[in-house]
C-alpha cells in the first residue's frame, strides 16, 4: 500500500507566556495510506489540531517531520503544500467578500489562472451547494453555508489529500450530513485521501478506513476498527449516571468483586473532565463481559450503598470503549 | 505575482468597508481644511536672527534698523529680545560666536550676522568691510534672511556713497564739516521712502491678494502635517487589519498554500504601503486645490512621501507582532499616531516649540518628515537639502522592517 503522509517523531511544545511549556504533541508517529480517509479521534486539546496545523506547514514542528507524498513539509515546503488541501476549524474565509470572490481570491494563490480558475470555481460551488448564493457575502451565510464553503476552499485544487479538521463542528444535523457525505463522495469519486479529525465517535466510525486514537498529544492506539475494538475484547460497556452523588473507591472494589463478568470500574466525576470538557453528571463506567446480564447486580449493589442511578446506557464494544479502556476517561463532547 | 494579488485582494478588504473610507477621505479632508483655514499662517510670524555687533556704531545701527524694515519678521537676538525670552537666552545678555554658531548649527536659529569692530568707520571710510553671515541654509536656495541682510547693506551703501559724491562734486567753500553727514542722512531718508524690502514670501507663486483671497498660507502647513499624519494612521491601522486576519484565520490558511512568506510578506507591505501613499494623494490634493508652494524639486518631494510612508510601514510590522486584538491594535495607533504627529510638528511647525522638545521630536519620524517638507517647499529647498532626513527615516525603516519581519508570526 502506497503512504501518501509519513510523520516521523512529530513533536510540538508551546511556550506560555508566563514561561511554561505545554507539550502540545508528543512524537507523533502516523502513515496515511493513498485513497483512505484517517481520522484521528481523540477529545479536546488533544493535540488534533496542532498536528494538522505541523502538517500543512502552518507550524514548525519542534521536533520530526512530516513526510507529504514524499516531499518534507519543512524543507520542500512548496511542492508538500501544494498536494493538500486544508479545511481548518476555524472558519476561514473573508466574511466582506462573496462567496465567490473568497474562492477565486484562494484558487490564485493555488496558482490556478483564467478558464481554469473560473471552470473550478464552478465546479466547487455546485459539489457545496452554493452556486445560487455565490454573489452573497459570507458575512450573511448561516453556519452550515459558512462551513461548506470552507470545505469548498480546501477543494479548489483537486488536492490529492485534504485534511479536514473537525469540520462539522456547530452545524445543523443537515449540514453536518451533507459534509460526511462529501468527505466519502471525495474518497470514493475522486481518489483522494483524507486525513479527518474529530472528537466524535460517531464519524469515526462512519467515515474512517483506519483511525488514530490521540490523547495528550500521543496517539495511544492505530488501525481500522475491527482491530482497534478487538483489542478491548468482546466487553460491554455500561455507563451509569449519578448526578453530583459521591462515590467512593469502595463501592467501585465491590461491584468489581461481587459482579460475575466485571473486568474494570472507574468513576468520573462531574466538572471538567479531559481537557476543556465539561460533564454535568457524574458517571459511573464499568466494563463486563456480558454486560447486560451483570446489571441487576450492580444495581443492588448501588441501591445498598445509596447512590441513586439516575440513568443507564449499555453499549456493544465500539471506539468509544476502545478509548475508555486505554484512558479511563469517557470520550465525550 | 503572487504578491501583487495577496496586495490587490488587501485593497479590496479594505475598500469594501464603509468605515474604511470615511476614514481615508472624510476624516483627513476635513481636518487638513479646517486646520489650514484656522492656522492663519503656517510659519511662525518671527524669525530668531542672532546677532552680534563688536561695532555697535551709526552705521551699524543704520544697517539693522534697515534689516528690521527689510523683513519684519526677523528679531535680531538678543538685541530685539522680548519679555518671553522669545530668543531662548535664558538668562544670558550677550551671545559669545562660539555659542551663536552651535545655535545656528542646532537650528535654535536661523542665522548669525556678525558685524566687526569698526564697521562704521570703515563704511564711512569706503574702505572694504565684511559682515559675517552663517546659516544653514544651502547656498543654492534663496535665503529670505539673506536677502534681508543684502538689502539692508544695499541701502547703508547707497546713503554712503551718496554723501561721498556730494562731498566729492561740490566746491569747498560750500562743504562745510558738517555736509557729508548731512547728505549722508538725507539719504538715508530717501531710502527710508522707496525701501528695498524683502518679505517674507510664503509661497513662491503668486502672493494672494489678502484683501479679496482668503488667507491660504495656513494650507501650507496643514497639507504635509495632516498628510503625514494621516499616513501614519493609515497604515498602523494595516495591524488591526492583521490582527483579524489571524483571528478570522485566513493569514493561517494562506500560510498553508503553496506561497512563500516572502511574497505573503511583500503583499502585505505592498498593501499597506499604497494605502499610505494614497493617503498621502488625499491630503496633497488639497494642496493642489489651495495652490499652496509644493517647492522646485518635485522628485525629491515624491522621494519623501515614498520614503516616510515605508518607515509607517515597517513601524506597523515591528509592532503588529506584539498585539492580540483589534482594541488593543486601535489602541496603538490612535496612541502612536497622537503623539508621534504632534511630537514631530504635524500639528504645528517644530520652529513653535522650545529646543529640548525640538529634539526630543526627532524620536517621531514625523519630525524628519516635517523637516523635508520645510525644507522643500518653504524654503524651496532641493534633494540635497533632505538627505539627511531621507537618509534617517531609510534606516529607522531599516532596523523596523528586520525587527518585524523576524518576529512576525502566522498565528496570534
Ligand atoms: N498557540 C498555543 N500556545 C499554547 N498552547 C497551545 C497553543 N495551541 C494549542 N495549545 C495547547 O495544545 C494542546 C493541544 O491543542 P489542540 O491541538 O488545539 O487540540 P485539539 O485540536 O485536539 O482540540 C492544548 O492543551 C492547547 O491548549
Ligand atoms: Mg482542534
Amino acid at each position: 500500500m502506497q503512504s501518501m503522509v509519513v510523520t516521523h517523531d512529530l513533536t510540538k511544545t508551546f511556550r506560555r507566556p508566563d514561561g511554561s511549556e505545554v507539550q502540545a504533541v508528543k512524537g507523533v508517529e502516523l502513515e496515511i495510506h493513498k485513497g483512505e480517509i484517517f481520522s484521528l479521534l481523540g477529545p479536546n486539546g488533544a493535540g488534533k489540531t496542532t498536528t494538522i496545523s505541523m502538517m500543512s506547514g502552518l507550524l514548525e514542528p519542534t521536533q520530526g517531520d512530516a513526510l507529504i507524498g514524499g516531499h518534507s513539509i519543512s524543507k520542500q515546503p512548496l511542492q508538500a503544500k501544494r498536494l493538500i488541501g486544508v479545511v481548518p476549524q476555524d472558519i476561514a474565509l473573508y466574511p466582506s467578500l462573496n462567496a465567490r470572490q473568497n474562492l477565486e481570491f484562494f484558487g490564485k494563490m493555488y496558482d490556478l489562472r483564467g478558464n481554469d480558475l473560473s471552470g473550478r470555481v464552478e465546479e466547487v460551488l455546485s459539489f457545496i451547494g452554493l452556486t445560487d448564493r455565490q454573489k452573497d457575502k459570507v458575512d450573511t451565510f448561516s453556519g452550515g453555508m459558512k462551513r461548506r464553503l470552507n470545505v469548498g476552499v480546501g477543494l479548489l485544487h483537486r488536492p490529492e489529500l485534504v485534511f479536514m479538521d473537525e469540520p462539522t463542528v456547530g452545524i445543523d444535523p443537515q449540514s453536518r450530513r451533507r459534509i460526511l457525505d462529501t468527505v466519502k463522495q471525495l474518497r470514493d469519486e475522486q481518489g483522494m485521501t483524507v486525513l479527518y479529525t474529530t472528537h466524535l465517535m460517531e464519524e469515526a466510525q462512519e467515515l474512517s478506513d483506519r483511525v488514530g486514537i490521540i490523547d495528550h498529544g500521543e496517539v495511544i492506539a492505530l488501525g481500522t476498527q475491527g482491530d482497534l475494538i478487538q483489542q478491548v475484547g468482546e466487553e460491554d460497556q455500561l455507563v451509569f449516571a449519578v448526578g453530583d452523588q459521591a462515590v467512593d473507591s469502595g463501592l467501585l472494589q465491590q461491584i468489581r468483586d461481587q459482579v460475575p463478568g466485571v473486568t474494570r470500574t472507574s468513576y468520573d466525576p462531574p466538572g471538567p473532565g479531559g481537557e476543556s470538557v465539561t460533564n454535568t453528571s457524574g458517571l459511573i463506567l464499568i466494563q463486563a463481559k456480558r454486560g447486560r446480564k451483570a446489571l441487576p447486580d450492580i444495581l443492588q449493589i448501588t441501591n445498598r450503598a445509596g447512590v441513586e442511578i439516575q440513568s443507564v446506557e449499555v453499549r456493544e464494544p465500539d471506539l468509544e470503549a476502545v478509548f475508555l479502556n486505554l484512558t479511563g476517561r469517557a470520550l465525550r463532547d | 505575482m503572487k504578491v501583487l494579488q495577496i496586495a490587490i485582494n488587501d485593497l479590496r478588504l479594505f475598500m469594501v468597508n464603509r468605515g474604511n473610507l470615511v476614514g481615508l477621505l472624510a476624516i483627513p479632508v476635513g481636518m487638513t481644511i479646517i486646520l489650514g483655514i484656522f492656522i492663519p499662517s503656517g510659519r511662525p510670524s518671527r524669525i530668531r536672527v542672532d546677532l552680534i555687533d563688536h561695532d555697535a556704531g551709526e552705521v551699524s545701527a543704520q544697517f539693522l534698523q534697515s534689516l528690521r524694515q527689510a523683513n519684519s519678521s526677523i528679531v535680531l537676538c538678543p538685541l530685539d529680545n522680548d519679555p518671553e525670552d522669545f530668543c531662548q537666552m535664558e538668562g544670558d545678555s550677550t551671545l559669545g560666536t562660539e555659542q551663536a554658531l552651535e545655535r545656528v548649527r542646532e537650528g535654535d536659529s536661523l542665522a548669525l550676522i556678525e558685524i566687526p569692530p569698526g564697521f562704521s568707520e570703515q563704511v564711512r571710510a569706503f574702505e572694504p568691510v565684511r559682515i559675517r553671515y552663517v546659516s544653514l541654509e544651502s547656498f543654492s536656495a534663496p535665503s529670505f534672511i539673506r536677502q534681508a541682510v543684502e538689502a539692508a547693506l544695499t541701502r547703508v551703501n547707497g546713503a554712503v556713497i551718496a554723501s561721498r559724491i556730494g562731498a566729492a562734486v561740490l566746491p569747498g567753500s560750500i562743504v562745510d564739516e558738517g555736509y557729508p553727514q548731512r547728505v549722508y542722512t538725507r539719504a538715508a531718508e530717501l531710502w527710508e521712502e522707496s525701501p528695498a524690502s524683502v518679505d517674507f514670501v510664503l509661497s513662491a507663486g503668486e502672493a494672494p491678494d489678502p484683501s479679496s483671497a482668503p488667507d491660504l498660507g495656513g494650507f501650507g502647513q496643514s497639507v504635509p502635517g495632516m498628510g503625514s499624519m494621516f499616513a501614519l494612521f493609515t497604515v498602523l491601522g494595516g495591524m488591526g487589519i492583521l490582527v483579524g486576519e489571524k483571528k478570522q484565520w485566513t493569514l493561517q490558511r494562506l500560510a498553508t498554500m503553496p506561497i512563500t512568506r516572502a511574497q505573503l510578506l511583500g503583499g502585505k507591505i505592498l498593501s499597506r504601503f499604497s494605502l499610505g501613499t494614497l493617503q498621502y494623494g488625499v491630503v496633497f490634493a488639497i494642496g493642489v486645490v489651495t495652490g499652496i508652494n509644493f517647492g522646485r524639486d518635485l522628485v525629491a518631494l515624491v522621494l519623501v512621501i515614498l520614503t516616510f510612508t515605508l518607515t509607517c510601514t515597517a513601524l506597523s510590522f515591528a509592532l503588529g507582532g506584539f498585539l492580540k486584538n483589534e482594541q488593543q491594535a486601535a489602541g496603538v495607533t490612535n496612541l502612536l499616531g497622537l503623539t508621534l504627529a504632534p511630537l514631530g510638528g504635524a500639528w504645528w511647525p517644530l520652529e513653535l516649540v522650545p529646543p529640548f522638545m525640538r529634539v526630543v521630536g526627532h524620536v517621531s519620524p514625523v519630525a524628519w518628515a516635517m523637516d523635508s517638507y520645510t525644507s522643500l517647499m518653504f524654503r524651496n529647498g532641493e534633494l540635497q537639502d533632505v538627505l539627511v532626513p531621507l537618509l534617517v527615516l531609510a534606516g529607522m525603516s531599516a532596523a523596523l522592517f528586520g525587527f518585524g519581519i523576524k518576529r512576525f508570526r502566522y498565528e496570534l
